[in-house]
């Protein structure tokens, strides 16, 4: 009780001088005559997802760019360069430029409404967890970031072991199953030559790293993971690797592997042994002991995998937070539809009654026992999990044709994967208050 | 609303109260039928049943199925009730009926297959797998359990456990014989592709109504597995099947030009005939000429046909073929008369003469058959006649075979065309307009004739005359150099030029000319297309980089362009930010 007092009261201060701050920006005399590009991303823009690379790349160019909550769908404020102009052309990205008076018409709508204008400083170091082979098309973010053109460094184990996660601001995970079973692929592809080989290689990097099985060497990932997050950075995980993940850092000192996996089967009393005090999101969750169940847990709602359980998607709803008061959670759910379509994953939604009391629920179905998109802070960092595969493919399978983002270019689904991306460019400012 | 809820309680109990009576009479084996229920010979039971679960009154439905179990229609009254039970979503109510009826006749698969499927659906898969296991112990050499359970197997997705239940079947039966459309599906599902080919050639060799089955396994087949695949399907000895589903396939791989190769060796008999008119079919829907005329030439070494001679004859024709054109389809062939021959085969007969440069053979056959001519066909002959006498260079014998013909052929598209290649532009833009053609060459002309206002112009006449003629080089070469003299449609005339050469895959020569009229005609209608043009060249011949400046360049030039969202497009490929 008295840590929410005292959150409220500290909400309320950082409220107070965000108030005081926007009046004076309004007052405040602006640059001389500097012009402004607007890019709005409500229905008038015809490239939302490009429109995130502009403003990604802006800031890796050394500009400074405005992220305005809830204004026009969060739309960018950006300095009126030729080299913006000219990449917004090339791009198709709907962007107007505006004088002094519009801005200031701009801020005072936005002091006077549930928006606010965010400044973004810097822009991350991106790093993806993704075998070296992996085409960029097998993962709703690499797609996202290739479609957009930010770029990123992908790295996999041996970077890990070797302490490179601290060269990132911002590390996204997909579908990597931390508990070293393969999502228990051999039910199904035991002798696919995509999944052979895959385990071959998994192995032989877990020799090469010293370890005795893939899941030995995939919970010290996992760990490495949970450290690079508590040191300060921003972890956003999708598909399997949201559950999965937690598994393995709850079940660090428990054998939670299949015998398929390390030759020895599940530790049966593993559901009591599970260490949920050094997780992110989830708590009391239930391993699924058999190896022929094609699921890791009860995290995950919709159970795609198993004929019996699987649960029919529906759609889901984005919360509408307050820009001024949370702006963190604010930045994450800018989009310009509030209804999204769901769409399947390894884990396809979290069950609420596993999450744990601090974390944010940014989207949720109604009247489902899941939610779809959760976020919460975890040391000096923090996390973000969205549930599904690819929001443009909602019933994906293996050997699927990859999504031609071209031609869902104003997804609403895949912003709010680049959010995600934009969102630690901004991180410093809500803490300054 | 009480007098409801009272019925409904006790059909309840009646339901209750039935089931053990059921059940203890079947159990013991007892025939003999009690007050109130099923004789054996009763059939009515069974077909009361039918109607009210086709009346949507399944619970209704349920209680006559049960007593049917009792008749001769035991096997159909459980399927029906396998059904209701599922509406009503009480699969789990039907076990104890089946595990009776099972006990007093387990050598009947129908009981044990329900058996199986009701298990799956309830999710009881280990009572699955023990009811399998005693389907196994009663009928040990029977192929039945392995198939049925390694079928539900797969369509659970457990394609790994249905390939044991198969190799298990193997060493227990000596062989897979009967099991081959399973293993070809489990062996598709582990992506074992060639592997399932395999199967499935064994099983269409049996049960040739599976090539579209197997079409459909096989289709999400990865370009890499593809080779084997085919290699399966063209092992020795031939299987017609196989070679079909293998058409099909390759249509559905999008190399429909691979289909006719699995084809073209089918033995002559009327189920290699249907193979190939259907290939046929596809292949003129797609306007793929040469495949077409040899599916329907192979039709046609089986048995002549009237018909499949006129669509062989017009293949070739389209193919570039004229001369194969006139064997296919002889005026003389059986069945023809002179007057259907007038109406079906002497038009095509007459295209192909023109088209071989022959109108004079071609005008001889047209007064051969004029007794069976209407007026309309005269002047459609004509225009053919016409073009072949452009073909070979005389316009005076062109416009003299039109005039011949009468007004209707003298005021037609073809004189239109006949008066551009002579360079008479005020009467081809007149006739030329009024036409009802949609050609791509018709509209480059039309474009060119509204673009110039003098009514003559012989030199564009000469690159038309020499394109009709089939010379496409030197006519785009004519029409690059007629610009000097017709400055008003210079960029268009370059434009045009270049797109010939292109159609004639002289891929360097078009990119200059597409090049031309980016730097020199920077400002014209066709300088966005042109750069697109000069792009896509580059990016064909690996030049990325440039090909991106390219297309960079048109997109920031003529940001209003109607090409610009392709010009992006384009942009995303060469970039390799999309798939």
């Amino acid at each position: 009780m008295k840590s929410v007092l005292g959150r409220l009261a500290r909400r309320a201060q950082r409220a107070l001088s965000r108030s005081v701050a926007a009046a004076m920006l309004v007052m405040a005399p602006l640059a001389a005559n500097a012009q402004r590009l607007l890019v709005p991303m409500d229905d008038a823009q015809q490239n939302h997802l490009k429109a995130y690379g502009l403003t990604y790349n802006a800031l890796k160019a050394g500009l400074k760019a405005e992220w305005l909550l809830n204004y026009r769908g969060g739309s960018f404020l950006l300095p009126d360069t030729p080299e913006l102009r000219r990449q917004s052309g090339l791009d198709g990205i709907t962007a107007q430029s505006i004088d002094e008076g519009q801005l200031s018409a701009i801020r005072a709508e936005i002091a006077a409404a549930n928006m606010d204008a965010i400044p973004l400083e810097k822009a991350p170091r991106i790093a993806v967890y993704t075998p070296p082979d992996a085409p960029p098309w097998d993962d709703a973010v690499t797609l996202a970031l290739k479609y957009a053109g930010i770029d990123y460094t992908p790295i996999y184990d041996d970077e890990v072991m070797r302490g490179d996660l601290t060269k990132y601001d911002w590390l996204h995970l997909h579908h990597e199953d931390f508990t070293g079973q393969m999502n228990k692929f051999h039910l199904g592809y035991r002798e696919a030559p995509w999944f052979v080989d895959l385990v071959q290689k998994n192995s032989a990097a877990a020799r090469r790293l010293g370890f005795n099985s893939i899941p030995a060497l995939k919970k010290t990932v996992a760990e490495q993971i949970r450290q690079f997050v508590d040191r300060g950075g921003f972890l956003f995980a999708m598909c399997g690797a949201t559950e999965t993940l937690e598994l393995a850092i709850a079940g660090a000192a428990v054998d939670i592997g299949g015998a398929f996996a390390d030759g020895t089967p599940m530790d049966e009393n593993a559901d009591e042994k599970m260490d949920w005090k050094r997780t992110f999101a989830f708590q009391g969750a239930h391993l699924e002991q058999s190896p022929f169940v094609n699921s890791m847990s009860d995290i995950d709602g919709h159970q795609v995998n198993v004929p019996g359980r699987r649960q029919p998607l529906g759609a889901f709803t984005l919360f509408n937070f307050s820009a001024k008061f949370d702006p963190v959670a604010a930045m994450l759910v800018q989009d310009h539809r509030s209804v999204i379509s769901d769409f399947y994953g390894v884990t396809t939604s979290f069950t609420k009654s596993m999450l744990k009391p601090s974390v944010t629920v940014l989207a949720f179905e109604e009247g489902a026992p899941w939610v779809k998109y959760v976020h919460g802070d975890y040391g000096k960092g923090t996390w973000t999990y969205y549930g599904g595969h690819d929001p443009e493919d909602p019933q994906h399978a293996i050997g699927n044709p990859p999504t031609d983002l071209s031609l869902h270019k104003d997804s609403p689904g895949y912003r709010l994967i680049l959010n995600n991306v934009l969102f630690p460019a901004a991180k410093k400012k809500p803490l300054k208050t | 609303m009480q007098t409801s809820r009272r019925s409904a309680v006790e059909r309840g109990l009646l339901l209750v109260i039935a089931v053990p009576t059921l059940l203890t009479s079947q159990a013991t084996g007892d025939r003999q039928p009690a007050a109130g229920t099923a004789t054996v010979g009763d059939t009515t039971l069974f077909y009361k049943a039918l109607d009210l679960e086709g009346a949507g009154k399944s619970l209704e439905a349920a209680s006559l199925f049960r007593q049917a179990l009792h008749t001769a229609n035991a096997v159909s009254a459980l399927l029906g009730l396998e059904r209701v039970y599922a509406e009503l979503h009480q699969t789990d109510s039907l076990l104890p009926a089946v595990d009776t009826l099972i006990r007093a006749n387990p050598k009947e698969p129908i009981y044990r297959e329900v058996q199986l499927r009701s298990l799956q659906t309830l999710n009881r898969d280990g009572d699955a797998r023990d009811a399998f296991e005693r389907w196994l112990r009663d009928a040990p050499r029977d192929p039945t359990p392995y198939r049925e359970y390694a079928r539900l197997l797969l369509e659970r997705n457990q394609a790994q456990r249905a390939d044991s239940v198969l190799a298990r079947a193997r060493i227990q039966l000596g062989g897979t014989g009967d099991l081959q459309l399973e293993i070809a599906q489990a062996r598709a599902a582990l992506g074992q592709w060639e592997e399932s080919a395999q199967a499935w050639r064994s099983a269409l060799a049996q049960a040739p109504y599976l090539e579209q089955a197997a079409a459909y396994a096989l289709a999400p087949a990865p370009n890499s597995a593809r080779d084997g695949i085919r290699s399966q399907f063209f092992a020795p000895p031939l299987i017609v099947a196989a070679r079909r589903s293998l058409a099909t396939l390759e249509d559905a791989w999008g190399t429909p030009a691979n289909g006719w190769l699995a084809l073209r060796d089918l033995p002559a008999d009327s189920v290699s005939a249907a193979a190939w008119l259907d290939f046929a079919q596809r292949a003129e829907a797609e306007e793929r000429w040469t495949h077409a005329r040899e599916a329907l030439a192979s039709v046609l070494r089986w048995r002549q046909s009237p018909d499949v001679a006129l669509r062989a004859a017009i293949a070739a024709i389209n193919s570039g073929d004229p001369g194969a054109a006139l064997g296919l389809a002889p005026l003389t062939l059986a069945g023809v008369d002179s007057a259907r021959a007038a109406r079906t085969l002497l038009p095509v007969h007459v295209r192909a003469l023109a088209a071989l440069g022959r109108p004079a053979s071609a005008e001889r056959l047209v007064v051969a058959y004029d007794h069976w001519l209407t007026p309309a066909a005269r002047a459609t002959l004509a225009r053919s006649i016409a073009f072949g006498w452009v073909r070979i260079g005389d316009m005076s014998r062109a416009r003299g075979a039109l005039s011949e013909a009468g007004e209707e052929a003298d005021s037609s598209d073809a004189a239109g065309w006949i008066a551009l290649y002579a360079g008479d532009l005020r009467t081809a833009r007149r006739l030329l307009r009024a036409s009802g053609d949609a050609s791509p060459e018709l509209a480059v002309a039309l474009a060119l004739v509204a673009r110039l206002e003098m009514d003559s112009a012989p030199d564009l006449g000469h690159a038309f005359l020499t394109l009709a003629r089939g010379d496409t080089l030197q006519a785009a070469t004519t029409l690059a150099e007629s610009m000097e003299r017709l400055p008003a449609a210079a960029s268009l005339l370059l434009y045009t030029a270049a797109q010939w050469r292109r159609a004639a895959r002289a891929e360097g020569p078009a990119t200059e000319l597409f090049k031309r009229v980016v730097e020199e005609y920077a400002t014209s209608a066709e300088a966005p297309a042109a750069e697109l043009e000069w792009a896509r060249s580059l990016r064909r011949s690996g030049n990325a980089l440039e090909a991106a400046r390219r297309l960079e360049h048109l997109i920031l030039t003529y940001p209003q362009s109607a090409l610009v969202p392709q010009a992006r497009r384009d942009l995303e490929v060469v970039r390799g930010s999309i798939p």
